[in-house]
């Protein structure tokens, strides 16, 4: 339940109408509840000084979002903004916090900030092999799955993430829709 | 004082129902109030139509712009309801569906009206709004009077052509949308934001096109907004006289005087209104002699697969995103033995390409996972099933007193459970998704494993037995010659179809049967 409990709050954050498997509240309530919390928050929501991070947390932070969503052709998340973003809904989520704080806490007593790419990488793959093969139960694991969820979000909802790696092509606008063209074989 | 005119009709709700039926007795010169909780709006200037997530630090794309109120709160209150966020899905229901206990050995309930009843209205609404789609020619998704359809998607013609191998039509979906211009308004330019409010009006929404209208064109038709309604008010003599409302923003209470007064507040409130109507004569309810008002809740249920089509991985997108889902998969299951009563139809991606929620669980991290999750993106669709619910005996609609909002009124609460009969459709809707994508060559990425309610219907049962039944066939209460409700609560079976056009179809029945008996001066 508590990966359940996370992900409705998350996706209240970044818009309920988009998102999928349903929970239950979103489509009830023609996904206006989640929806309306949210809206509350961005209010207050300002790409403005940090709310919650400190500054060694927050250049920590963005050095493992740029590790999970790396620059390739096109760039990667911390040129999308995507630390700013994690430190918005963090703030907003309570139960976020201490995550965080203490999983950034281990990765500074691991040495992160000066070990090499190679370095780093090895750090963070056990975590990630538990997230997409095990069972998340340890601190750091924790940790490693919200960074990376919310890196996501951040990153495909950018402008960077959704038109440059993406090539999303919504908001256009057409006399008519072309019609598909894929040969029978 | 305007609120001691008495109209010839009152009106409550103004979105798809209460909008359409105004409408057409104001056209019929009827003197029409139509009191809608929620402010006026401009459809043109006032939603967030073509925002993108980006423009946003929390990447929650609010429905108003700043100061503009509106379609905010969980009664989706504002000028035109739920018509301006809507889908503008425009399904005819068929005879099987208004027969529906006849074809499945008595299961369920069937409407007290046929197929032939509603066909002239869904043919008057169709021309008057304007509906896209193809002339299939299936027995149980009847044809209409229909502008062109649109273009399938890349992925429709390869799921079209899965389906195929298992005898499974898929075909254009139908929409409330425009693909020609139509009286004043412009063809869709498919930009992909349809449910959060078309600025343009190329989709239907009650507001634009037709309370507008036919408030400057009859000088008939008075709209009442942020005018919440707190009770239908009831004559010693058995006939309603009207409504007494509350502003919503200065909370100051008033009256509005009708010779008949129609309920059309989407299936909820409508049920809750009636409930909240509570007299001498009805303590259980205005019109609840049957003690029925609030049973037989039948919202849809939906369910989904999300998977990516092979032969799209890698490429780039094809498509825009058009107006969400051009295709559609109609219920076959009539023509199939099977285990239950009753069907369900599903809709392809109608849910817009700007959530990547999928994303998160691809494994691993760095530049292979981003390219994974790139590779992905135009093969990702969702396939969106919706399941006939039949009455269960105890799925309802009811008041919960100890819960009361800022204007005093109780809040109206749904109980839901789900049958033998719903999860047997469930199921079988869920594995033959999973086939349909199998066939098509598709990989599936997530399953939906649990029933989740949507096109809330049922609660006032349309029927020809006052005593199982709240509304007869003409939408009139058994019990108060003079009160209506016209919407979603109304439908005694569910039908597995989008249900507003059909809403839309009675709403323009229901007007001329209005119309016809203040002629008579029967109100």
């Amino acid at each position: 339940m508590a990966e359940r409990r996370e992900t409705l709050k998350i996706i209240g954050a970044i818009g309920a109408t988009c998102s999928f498997p349903y929970t239950g509240n979103e489509l009830y309530g023609q996904h206006q509840e989640a929806g309306h919390a949210a809206h509350a928050v961005g209010k207050q929501a300002s790409t403005g000084p940090r709310k919650f991070f400190t500054e060694a947390e927050f250049a920590l932070l963005s050095v493992l979002s740029d590790l999970i969503i790396p620059g390739t052709d096109t760039r990667g998340a911390v040129q999308a903004g995507v630390p700013g973003y994690i430190d918005l809904v963090v703030d907003a989520n309570p139960e976020h916090r201490p995550v965080m704080r203490e999983g950034l806490a281990w990765l500074a007593s691991q040495g992160f900030s000066t070990m090499d790419a190679a370095g780093q990488i090895a750090l963070l793959t056990p975590l990630s092999e538990v997230l997409d093969h095990g069972r998340v139960k340890t601190m750091p694991e924790r940790f490693f799955r919200l960074a990376k969820n919310l890196t996501c979000d951040g990153y495909f909802t950018s402008q960077i993430g959704m038109n440059e790696t993406l090539g999303f092509k919504g908001g256009s606008m057409l006399a008519a829709y072309p019609a598909c063209e894929i040969p029978e074989h | 004082m305007a609120q001691q005119k008495i109209f010839d009709v009152v009106v409550v709700g103004s979105g798809a129902s209460g909008g359409t039926l105004a409408a057409r007795l104001a056209r019929k010169g009827v003197d029409v109030a139509l009191v809608e909780g929620g402010p006026k709006l401009n459809t043109r200037t006032d939603f967030n139509t073509h925002a993108m997530p980006y423009e946003f630090a929390n990447r929650h794309i609010p429905a108003m712009k700043p100061g503009k109120p509106g379609m905010d709160s969980q009664r989706t209150r504002g000028a035109g309801g739920k018509s301006q966020t809507w889908n503008a899905v425009a399904w005819r229901f068929s005879q099987r569906d208004f027969k529906g206990q006849d074809w499945d050995d008595g299961a369920g309930e069937n409407w007290p009206i046929d197929y032939a009843d509603l066909a002239p209205h869904y043919d008057s609404i169709e021309r008057e709004v304007g509906v896209c789609g193809n002339r299939d020619g299936l027995i149980d998704l009847p044809d209409g009077i229909f502008l062109p359809p649109v273009p399938l998607k890349c992925s429709d013609v390869l799921l079209q052509r899965g389906a195929a191998k298992l005898g499974v039509k898929i075909i254009h979906v139908r929409k409330s949308t425009l693909t020609r211009p139509k009286s004043g308004r412009p063809a869709c330019h498919y930009c992909g934001n349809c449910m959060a409010g078309c600025d343009v009006t190329a989709k239907y929404n009650s507001y634009d096109v037709h309370i507008i209208p036919a408030m400057r064109q009859t000088g008939k038709l008075t709209l009442f907004s942020d005018t919440l309604v707190r009770e239908v008010v009831l004559s010693e003599g058995n006939q309603v006289t009207g409504v007494a409302t509350i502003d919503r923003v200065t909370k100051k209470q008033g009256e509005i005087r009708g010779r008949a007064v129609v309920v059309s507040c989407a299936c909820v409130q409508s049920v809750g209104l009636l409930q909240m109507s509570k007299s001498r004569r009805y303590p259980e309810g205005l019109a609840n002699s049957s003690g029925q008002l609030g049973q037989h809740f039948i919202p849809h249920f939906t369910g989904g697969i999300e998977f990516l089509l092979t032969q799209l991985k890698g490429k780039a997108l094809a498509e825009a995103e058009g107006f969400l889902d051009h295709a559609y998969q109609p219920s076959f299951m009539h023509t199939r033995t099977r285990p239950y009563a009753r069907s369900f139809g599903a809709q392809f991606g109608y849910q817009n390409r700007r959530g990547v929620g999928w994303a998160r669980r691809f494994p691993g991290f760095g530049a292979d996972f981003k390219n994974a999750v790139k590779a992905a993106y135009p093969a990702y669709v969702v396939w969106s099933p919706y399941g006939e619910k039949i009455p269960d005996g105890r799925s309802r609609i009811y008041l919960d007193p100890q819960s009361v909002d800022e204007w005093g009124l109780p809040e109206v609460k749904r109980e839901l459970s789900w049958s033998e009969n719903d999860w047997k459709i469930f199921n079988d809707m869920t594995n033959w998704g999973r086939e349909i994508v199998h066939a098509s060559g598709g990989e599936i990425l997530s399953v939906s494993t649990v029933p989740v309610p949507n096109h809330e219907l049922g609660g006032c049962r349309m029927g020809s037995n006052p005593k199982t039944s709240v509304v007869d066939s003409n939408c009139r209460t058994h019990d108060v010659s003079n009160l209506y409700v016209v919407d979603g609560s109304v439908f005694p079976s569910a039908s597995e179809k989008n249900p507003t056009h059909t809403m839309m179809a009675l709403a323009a029945r229901t007007a001329e049967h209005l119309a016809d008996r203040l002629k008579k001066g029967e109100l």
